[in-house]
C-alpha cells in the first residue's frame, strides 16, 4: 500500500518531500557521523593527559562512551539541522530566488514550472549545506564547553582535593559517568529542540 | 713551669695572629634561589662561596649571619663554604640579601652583640659579605588555564548561540 503511494509522488513532491522530512541524505549522515566521532573522543585527552585517568584501566569504559556520545552527538546535529533548515531556507529564499532568476533569465525556452523547480532545488540545497555546517559547529561549541566546565568545575567537588595523587579507580568512573551525562543532556535537550 | 709559660705565650701569639690576620679577604660566591613556587612552602636560598684570606689559615670555620639570624657556613670543600636557609613564600622578599661572613672571632663579638641587645648586629663588623640575589618567585599565573579554557569555550559558544536565535528569528 504505501509502495504503491510513494510510487504515485511526482518527483516535484518528492523533492519537497525531502525537503521537509527529518531524514538526512548519505553524504550528510557521514558528515554528521565523522564529526560527532570527533567531537567525542577529544574529551579523552583531557580526562587522560588533564584530569590523569589511567587510559589503560578504563580504556573499555572510554571505547564505549566514545561510540554512544557518537551516536547521540549526530542525532543533536541531525535534529539541529531539522529546525534550522527551515528557517534558513525562509531566510535565503529571496536572494537565492533572485541570483537563480538572473542566471535563467537569458534560456527563453525554459518554462516557468521548471525555472520554479531549479530555485526550489537550489533553495533546498543552500538551507541543507547552510543548516548542516552551522548544526556542527553549534552543537560542537556546546559539547566542548559543557565538557570543560562540568569536567573542571563540577567534578573537583567530587574529588579529593589535592590533584592527582589521590585518584583512585573511583574517581575515574565518576568522571565517565559525567562524561555519559553531558551526551545524555545534550541529545535531550537538542531532541526537544529538535521536535 | 717554664714550658706553661712557653705554650701561654704561643697561644697568646697565635690569638694575635689571627686577629691581626684577616685584612683582604678573598671571597667569590654563587648562589641559588627557588623561583618556581607553585608546589612548595619555602624558598631556599643556597650560597656557595671560597674564602681566602692571608692572614688566616685556610679553612677556618665561619660563620654567616642573614637578617638577624646566625648559623655556621658549612665547610664542603677546599676553601669552599656553603650557606643556606629558607623563607615562607609570603615572607621572601625579592632583591639581594646580605650574608655577613664571620670568622669565630667575629661570631663570638657577634654573639655578645645579640645577647647583649645591641642595635642589630652593626657594630660587628664582618670579614666579608656575599649578596645572594632573589630575583622573584613564580606562584602560579594569574588566571588558571582551566579557567581561561572554560571562558573561551562559553564564549565561542555564546557566539553560535547568539548566531542561532538570530537565525529562528
Amino acid at each position: 500500500m504505501s509502495n504503491k503511494n510513494k510510487s504515485s509522488f511526482t518527483k516535484e513532491e518528492e523533492l519537497l518531500l525531502q525537503d521537509f522530512s527529518r531524514n538526512v541524505s548519505t553524504k550528510s549522515s557521514a558528515l554528521f557521523y565523522g564529526n560527532a566521532f570527533i567531537v567525542s573522543a577529544i574529551p579523552i585527552w583531557l580526562f587522560w593527559r588533564i584530569h590523569m585517568i589511567d587510559i589503560y584501566a578504563s580504556l573499555l569504559s572510554f571505547i564505549v562512551v566514545t561510540f554512544i556520545s557518537t551516536y547521540m552527538v549526530a542525532l543533536a546535529y541531525k535534529n539541529t539541522k531539522f529546525v534550522l533548515k527551515h528557517k534558513v531556507a525562509v531566510k535565503r529564499e529571496e536572494a537565492v530566488t533572485r541570483e537563480v532568476s538572473r542566471k535563467l533569465s537569458e534560456d527563453k525556452k525554459m518554462s516557468k514550472k521548471e525555472k520554479d523547480e531549479r530555485i526550489l532545488w537550489k533553495k533546498n540545497e543552500v538551507a541543507d549545506y547552510e543548516a548542516t555546517t552551522f548544526s556542527i559547529f553549534y552543537n560542537n561549541a556546546l559539547f566542548l564547553a559543557l565538557v570543560i566546565f562540568i569536567s573542571f568545575y563540577v567534578l573537583k567537588t567530587f574529588t579529593p582535593a589535592v590533584y592527582p595523587f589521590y585518584y583512585k579507580l573511583y574517581d575515574s568512573y565518576i568522571h565517565i559517568y559525567i562524561y555519559i551525562y553531558i551526551y545524555i543532556y545534550i541529545y535531550i535537550y537538542n531532541y526537544i529542540k529538535g521536535t | 713551669m717554664s714550658a706553661l709559660v712557653r705554650l701561654a705565650v704561643f697561644a697568646v701569639f697565635l690569638n694575635f695572629a689571627a686577629s691581626e690576620g684577616c685584612t683582604k679577604p678573598e671571597i667569590t660566591s654563587v648562589s641559588y634561589t627557588t623561583q618556581d613556587a607553585t608546589i612548595v612552602t619555602n624558598i631556599a636560598f643556597v650560597s656557595e662561596f671560597t674564602f681566602r684570606c692571608s692572614g688566616l689559615p685556610s679553612d677556618v670555620p665561619l660563620y654567616a649571619e642573614v637578617g638577624g639570624s646566625v648559623f655556621p657556613a658549612v665547610h664542603i670543600g677546599r676553601e669552599k663554604y656553603q650557606v643556606s636557609w629558607t623563607e615562607e613564600v609570603g615572607k621572601a622578599r625579592s632583591g639581594d640579601y646580605k650574608v655577613n661572613v664571620y670568622d669565630e672571632e667575629g661570631y663570638g663579638n657577634l654573639r655578645k652583640a645579640i645577647r647583649g641587645n645591641y642595635e642589630h648586629t652593626s657594630p660587628v663588623e664582618p670579614l666579608s659579605t656575599v649578596i645572594v640575589n632573589h630575583p622573584a618567585t613564580y606562584q602560579g599565573p594569574w588566571v588558571n588555564s582551566e579557567f581561561m579554557a572554560a571562558v573561551l569555550a562559553a564564549l565561542v559558544w555564546y557566539l553560535a548561540f547568539t548566531a542561532k536565535s538570530k537565525l529562528l528569528l
